[in-house]
């Protein structure tokens, strides 16, 4: 991929025979694609003209242009350092961010604007940086700036004709009746996740200039997204083949390759894609889980979907990473294109890291509040419902309340309800995307806490008619935005005070803590940990506090104190497979068994790739009389080629048997007996069979 | 699925060995580190707890935490004294290995012991079969110089070069204790059902842990070949490892002395030959016809096998 700063040994011939290079040469290799020749024609000449800052920055931009933005950035601050004031350089670093969706973008472009006020590039920029953010008042006016500079400018005109069609006004003055034109307008539709839409740009796009292959791969890649695989492959393969091969392009080629590996299940409403290695093991608990969800939301939202809904597992994270690419945001564990739901496979996260249920839920209620708005909805609010959703499932489910969250409410971070969307489309801090996921989904909480459901579903109505934030609010909440601003924020810290304002202390006793328990101090732990639990009681991950307590209190053989701590974990949301596993071995030794399965029931939707939950659920499940869930969890362990097939197959047939299947307890027995012919307990139920 | 049927046949259908005694020798090397020294010398003499309860070990069973390379050469210079060819001898070594691209050593308390002096330590012992089990990093690099014909060679990294710290040895002791890796459910734990059991287990570590595998165990027992990550007849190994009772869990039927019985006996071996051979054809056989001839065997097999338990 390195194409262009590596010489080639012909290049090299080439080199040594070029000795007095200039930019228009380097200019004209470019024009014609011939792009590792520019390359060295560029290098000759920053070689020969050290202190010459516009030859990096052109250089820059080929490098821009062929998919290396690092080694771009690079020569776009060299030639900074040279020149500190060249526009070029700072535009060069404007276009680095703006493809990152870095919220320096903006400062750069800022910049550049100010070393040469006439650079019209720049200012068509911000025009569209500035829709990206969603502001298309700011976008329209930056768009006229970069008019006036030249009645022409036709990446400014695209983003003022981008507006109207984003407000369903297909009749606009400013259709610039250009492919890069249309190409943005493609690009910005696919950001409001308006796909089918942005999908019919790019293709107007080609039919005006067929060699722009940057259009074709957006196409390629949009029609992969929603499903349509035959048409992208044709496209992403047209433009490797005419030499367009950037990341996205050459990865969502290769992902599509892998699809081959992976097993379709089909009903009226769903499609399942899940990896063949996992897919009979995943197969019942994703099933059972999304018809779940979508009558659920059937109900709630008060809408049949038209068609079934995609849901692809990946247990390989690059390749559920290659389905966001290009795209702003995390897109860390699930992401929905209309009616397909791309997601990470419980068995691409480290056990514990990952509740796919909560997320597949999350994902799922984008499908149906996209499709009720005709994708005419702000991403705060959209993301802002999947995060109320999740908790709604269930208190124990979605993302626990984090230190990044509690330091953005503490220095006052959260942004205004208006201004959500820049939070999570251009973060101007690292953590700033998980805190918006945040703020939004308490939002929602909030008006589904003080107005009730039927006001958030009124706001999806409106959002749907192209209505802005600013204007929902107050037409369902009764207020300006920046009076429920005051209202959410003065009802969010009061919840989240004693956290908040007992954070800092809350860490130092922690680390107290953990050194009393490293040294086995068990009571000195139970003095110092019970009063901070409550203080923090989110915090679940390694190193808590309903850890430490329940280690103290098994070590001091209190076993109830210790279930009761582990019990306080589990319904704070705490997911360590290992801890759960722990809690069901206290409560089955406490002859509570019930209530041991149903803590390894959780793990069913946390980390299901375990032989040895579905072993222990299954063999609870069957002595409380459950036998269609010991069913279900031991045709799990058989799903994962277990270590003793025997066994396995003896305990399903167990199972079918109370279960009043005989033919199928049969079946499994003569499997049973088929991998170990003596088995004892599986001929003694051969023989009761067969009586 | 196929090979493992295919060597189980193989197995079965080998005659019965029958050994006077096995003698165990586990040594657990130095750990380096606190942890290490703590989890090597834990997982020693865990093996040897297993092995000191179980009915076959007859008090052969000898464990070295922290042994020395004279300890080692004393034990196994003991054993060479006592052992008949009819014995078997079980080695397991346990800690952090090295390999210098020539040889490999055991790191122990002062001098370590290279894998060429275990090798001419085991050529004194006069027990025929012989299980070598290196649970330590390197062991790859031991199975040129250990392999021998009658001789199991098990390894937890696959060469020399796979230098890091293992964790073989953690699913080795659990296959020794994990009733389910007793995988043909006839009371023994062979070496190759624990091989395949703590392979499995490892694998599964590091594939829960989303960590990239720094040990891939391999096996060798012609004495001939290179040693494999899977076992099977299509590569040739694990033959003798099928038949080498690792350790027994259970009562094992052995062959009832009751005259009145050997009729049973007899039927019942028929019957188990009669599965094997029909499992070799089972590719070639509509599945029906695979399952109602497999059916009517096995509860046959059940049949006899409740004659003989009364």
């Amino acid at each position: 991929m390195r194409l262009l700063r590596a010489p080639l040994p012909a290049i090299l011939f080439m080199t040594g025979t070029l000795c007095a290079q200039t930019l228009e040469q380097a200019e004209s290799l470019w024009k014609q694609h011939r792009h590792t020749e520019a390359n060295d024609v560029f290098r000759e000449l920053v070689k020969a003209h050290p202190r010459n800052a516009g030859y990096r920055v052109r250089w820059g931009r080929l490098y821009l242009e062929r998919f290396q933005p690092a080694d771009a950035a690079q020569l776009f601050e060299e030639a900074l350092k040279i020149d500190p004031n060249n526009a070029g350089g700072f535009l060069g670093l404007a276009q680095v961010a703006a493809e990152g969706f870095e919220s320096k973008a903006v400062e750069f472009a800022h910049k550049a604007l100010a070393a040469d006020p006439k650079l019209l590039e720049a200012q068509e920029l911000l025009a569209r940086l500035a829709l990206e953010d969603n502001d298309p008042k700011k976008a329209a006016e930056e768009a006229h700036r970069a008019i006036a500079m030249s009645p022409n400018a036709m990446q400014a005109k695209a983003i003022l004709a981008t507006i109207d069609w984003l407000n369903d006004k297909p009749e606009t003055e400013w259709d610039p009746h250009a492919g890069p034109a249309y190409e943005t307008a493609g690009a910005i539709f696919v950001l409001n996740r308006r796909y089918e839409e942005g999908i019919q740009f790019f293709r107007k796009a080609i039919e005006l200039q067929p060699d722009l292959w940057s259009a074709h791969s957006q196409l390629g890649i949009n029609l992969m997204r929603l499903g349509r695989e035959d048409e992208a492959r044709a496209q992403l393969e047209m433009c490797y083949e005419n030499g367009y091969k950037d990341k996205p392009t050459v990865n969502t080629l290769r992902l599509m390759d892998s699809y081959k590996n992976f097993v379709t299940y089909k009903t009226d409403r769903t499609i399942l894609r899940l990896q063949q290695k996992e897919a009979e093991l995943l197969h019942p608990y994703f099933e059972a889980e999304m018809q779940r969800a979508l009558s659920t939301y059937e109900k709630k939202y008060g809408i049949k979907l038209d068609r079934p809904v995609q849901v692809e597992v990946y247990p390989d994270h690059e390749d559920f990473a290659v389905r966001t690419m290009g795209m702003p945001g995390l897109g860390a564990l699930g992401v929905t294109f209309g009616y397909v739901v791309a997601m990470d496979s419980p068995s691409g996260r480290p056990p514990g890291t990952f509740h796919w249920a909560s997320t597949m839920w999350h994902e799922l209620s984008h499908v149906y509040v996209l499709t009720m708005t005709k994708h005419r909805v702000p991403r705060w609010f959209t993301e802002g419902l999947a995060v109320h959703e999740e908790t709604a499932v269930s208190p124990e489910w979605g993302d626990r309340l984090d230190p990044h969250v509690i330091a953005a409410i503490k220095d006052k971070k959260l942004l205004p309800v208006a201004e959500l969307d820049r939070g999570f489309v251009r973060p101007s801090y690292p953590t700033q995307v998980i805190v918006s996921y945040f703020e939004a989904g308490r939002i929602c909480d909030f008006i589904n806490r003080e107005w009730g459901w039927d006001k958030l579903l009124a706001m999806i109505h409106d959002f749907a008619t192209g209505a802005s934030t600013p204007d929902v609010i107050e037409k369902e909440l009764g207020m300006p935005p920046e009076q429920f601003d005051k209202h959410f924020l003065a009802s969010l810290e009061a919840e989240t005070k004693k956290t908040v304002d007992g954070f800092d202390d809350w860490r130092k006793q922690l680390m107290k803590v953990a050194e009393e328990a490293k040294a086995g101090k068990n009571d000195d732990v139970i003095r110092d940990a019970v009063p901070i639990r409550d203080i923090y009681p989110d915090y679940v991950e390694a190193g808590n506090v309903y850890q430490f307590l329940a280690d103290a209190y098994v070590a001091k053989n209190s076993k109830p104190a210790a279930i009761a701590e582990l019990e306080r974990f589990a319904k704070a949301g705490g997911r360590s497979p290992d801890t759960l596993k722990q809690l069901a071995t206290l409560l089955e030794e406490a002859g509570n068994r019930k209530e041991a399965a149903e803590v390894l029931d959780r793990l069913n939707y946390i980390q299901p790739v375990d032989e040895e939950l579905h072993r222990r659920l299954g063999d609870l499940w069957l002595g409380l009389g459950n036998a269609a869930g010991a069913i279900r969890e031991y045709r799990a362990v058989l799903a994962q080629a277990p270590t003793d097939p025997a066994a396995s197959h003896f305990s399903l047939a167990k199972a079918y048997r109370a279960y009043n299947r005989p033919g199928e307890a049969k079946d499994e027995l003569l499997l049973s007996l088929e991998a170990a012919p003596g088995f004892r307990p599986a001929q003694k139920m051969l023989l009761e069979l067969s009586r | 699925m196929k090979a493992l049927v295919l060597l189980l046949a193989v197995a079965l259908s080998m005659p019965p060995v029958t050994y006077a005694a096995t003698y165990y020798l586990t040594v657990s090397g130095l750990g380096g580190e606190p942890d290490y020294e703590q989890r090597f010398g834990m997982w020693a003499a865990d093996i040897g707890k297993i092995l000191k309860t179980s009915d076959a070990a007859d008090g052969k069973v000898e464990t070295l935490v922290n042994g020395t390379r004279e300890q080692v050469r004393a034990a196994l210079e003991r054993i060479a004294k006592e052992a008949q060819p009819q014995d078997a001898v079980v080695v397991m070594l346990i800690g952090h290995g090295s390999f210098d691209g020539y040889e490999y050593k055991i790191n122990l308390p002062g001098p370590d012991l290279s894998a060429a002096e275990l090798a001419t330590l085991l050529d004194r012992i006069p027990a025929t079969r012989q299980l070598v089990v290196n649970m330590t990093s390197s062991s790859g690099g031991s199975i040129e110089v250990l392999r021998r014909p009658n001789r199991v060679v098990i390894a937890a990294t696959k060469t020399g070069t796979e230098k890091n710290a293992t964790v073989f040895a953690r699913y080795w002791v659990e296959a020794l204790r994990d009733p389910a890796a007793d995988t043909d459910k006839n009371d023994v734990v062979s070496a190759l059902e624990a091989f395949r059991y703590a392979d499995k287990k490892t694998a599964g570590f590091y594939d829960s842990q989303k960590r990239l595998a720094t040990e891939h165990a391999v096996l060798e027992d012609t004495g001939k070949g290179d040693a494999v990550r899977a076992p099977s007849p299509e590569n040739g190994e694990g033959q003798l490892a099928a038949t080498f009772p690792l350790l027994r869990i259970g009562a094992t039927a052995s062959a009832t002395k009751d005259p009145a019985k050997l009729e049973l006996l007899a039927k019942k071996e028929q019957l188990e030959q009669q599965i094997d051979k029909l499992k070799y054809e089972k590719a070639a056989m509509a599945p029906e016809d695979y399952k109602k001839q497999l059916g009517a065997l096995l509860l046959e097999l059940a049949r006899t096998q409740e004659a003989l338990d009364k």
